[in-house]
């Protein structure tokens, strides 16, 4: 996996705890047409408080091209941004 | 000597602080380049002439570069060295973060500065039988949790620790304790030791006091009658007498307020000057009536672009917290000192307090006092409600001046003091 720290427009759904579960996501590598994936499954969740800041990390798997596809990707609670990571 | 035996203090001071900080924040974004690992410095705004080094980088102290030094002098010494602009509301997360962790293992804490923390353990042998091991446990925490590393220093005192967790760094843990106090501190010149400064520490040299251990065992007599009172605390320093508790807050009867800021440009007129002086004020003066006292004495300073450095200050005849009065002071003392060359900085420094209950008034005083302190009250709520710009002194617009200037622009900042 590569680090790559892309801001990315996602898709997510919030339960009744305020568990927060990504479901798909947008994505444009420079001027590449937009690529829409959809999260196949959260294999982790863990929360990351790196310099105070709280992120909320998943490591998912999806189906890209065909090809099962590990990635990592990042929520931060302070901006609301979500970030593809690292692929 | 009698030792309190059972008083056990922890230090805890982050490496390199800011830097460190700003390094695990940009790590966390996704960049690849580990700050801590190249030589960097975190410096200020060299456009408004804020350019000196405020942390540096491991790497970076091999390039012989100091805290405090221009950025135009790093880059002399270290081509190729990366800058990064100050973040402040990230560090008072940093520092809110770590306290938190520090929260888990003690309620006795004492937040020194916003890198820098004394933990208080003692009499907690039963829940902590091993200090050590709780020293590497918070240390581990704070790296895996926060991604920086902290140094600790564990003592019988505040002093001793502090002194202890600033021998070998980066993450690393030291004691010090009385019995170990000639083989560990003694050694050190005599600049390591608390409370001595530049000043200080040249004087010492001059009485060929050269390490903490010459002027532990000086004669006590000459150093009182050289330093007053405070050559019995730097001797009790150097013995590692002190016995300060680790207080829960900060906070110390303040007998001073003051700001100072340095100017983008260089100011070569009055008008240009006094309107400085005025944004000072308004800062300084809120700051005064929110602790609730009146001062009796003004005081400015200015220093020249030549970086020659003057200051002038008068006595009051009727205690103060308005505004416009400091600031008709401050103008009055300006242009009896100023001789007409370019000014770089400038500064207000307000002392000798008195409660702001009530005032006394002066029969050949003009000034109406009772109406401009219900103007001050209006003006600073409407600040604390809206915002330092909410409201501001039309002379302030298009002039290219903040009107209100001097300190960091964070609230409730810690900054170091020199109290333990």
């Amino acid at each position: 996996m590569k680090i790559l720290a892309l801001p990315i427009e996602m898709v997510s759904y919030t339960d009744n705890k305020g568990y927060i579960k990504p479901i798909r996501f947008r994505m444009q590598i420079d001027d590449e047409p937009m690529d829409v994936i959809k999260i196949d499954k959260v294999i982790v969740r863990d929360t990351e408080i790196f310099a105070g800041n709280i992120m909320l990390v998943y490591k998912c798997q999806s189906l890209i091209d065909d090809v099962i596809k590990l990635f990592e990707i990042k929520y931060e609670l302070a901006t609301c941004k979500w970030i593809l990571f690292k692929i | 000597m009698i030792y309190v035996v059972n008083k056990l203090i922890f230090h805890i001071d982050a490496n390199s602080a800011y830097l460190s900080w700003e390094a695990a924040y940009r790590l966390q974004q996704g960049q690849q380049l580990d700050l801590r690992l190249v030589p960097s410095v975190v410096g200020g705004d060299e456009e408004s002439r804020h350019g000196i080094v405020l942390t540096k980088s491991i790497p970076a102290k091999k390039f012989d570069i100091h805290t405090g030094e221009t950025l135009y002098n790093a880059r002399a010494k270290c081509p190729n060295i990366v800058i990064v602009p100050p973040r402040y509301w990230l560090y008072m997360k940093c520092s809110s973060a770590m306290n938190k962790i520090f929260q888990e293992y003690t309620p006795q804490i004492q937040r020194f500065s916003v890198d820098e923390s004394f933990l208080d353990f003692s009499n907690m042998e039963h829940l902590y039988p091993d200090y050590m091991k709780l020293a590497v446990t918070i240390k581990e925490r704070i790296k895996k949790d926060l991604g920086f590393t902290v140094n600790i220093g564990i003592s019988n005192n505040k002093l001793l620790a502090k002194v202890a967790s600033d021998f070998k760094k980066p993450d690393r843990i030291h004691t010090l304790f009385p019995h170990e106090l000639e083989k560990k501190m003694w050694s050190l010149p005599i600049e390591d030791l608390f409370m001595v400064g530049r000043a200080t520490a040249s004087k010492l040299h001059n009485l060929n006091i050269n390490t903490i251990g010459d002027l532990a065992n000086y004669d006590l007599k000459i150093l009182k009658n050289k330093f007053k009172s405070h050559g019995q605390v730097i001797y009790n320093y150097a013995n590692g007498i002190e016995s300060s508790s680790v207080r829960k807050s900060n906070y110390i009867e303040m007998k001073g307020v003051g700001n100072s800021t340095t100017i983008p440009f260089d100011v070569c007129d009055k008008n240009t000057a006094h309107r400085v002086l005025l944004s000072l004020c308004e800062t300084v003066s809120m700051r005064l009536r929110d602790s609730r006292n009146c001062c009796t004495v003004v005081s400015i300073s200015i220093r020249g672009s030549d970086m020659i450095f003057y200051t002038r200050q008068k006595k009051l005849i009727v205690a103060t917290d308005s505004t416009r009065k400091i600031y008709e002071i401050a103008c009055y003392l300006f242009d009896n000192v100023w001789k007409g060359d370019p000014i770089r900085h400038l500064g207000i420094h307000l002392t000798n307090f008195c409660g702001n209950d009530f005032y006394q008034c002066s029969l050949l005083d003009t000034f109406n006092y009772e109406k401009d302190s219900k103007l001050n009250k209006v003006v600073d709520e409407i600040r604390l409600k809206y915002g330092h710009k909410a409201i501001s002194k039309s002379c302030f617009l298009h002039s290219g001046l903040s009107s209100m200037c001097g300190g960091i622009g964070e609230e409730n900042y810690p900054l170091m003091s020199s109290m333990l």
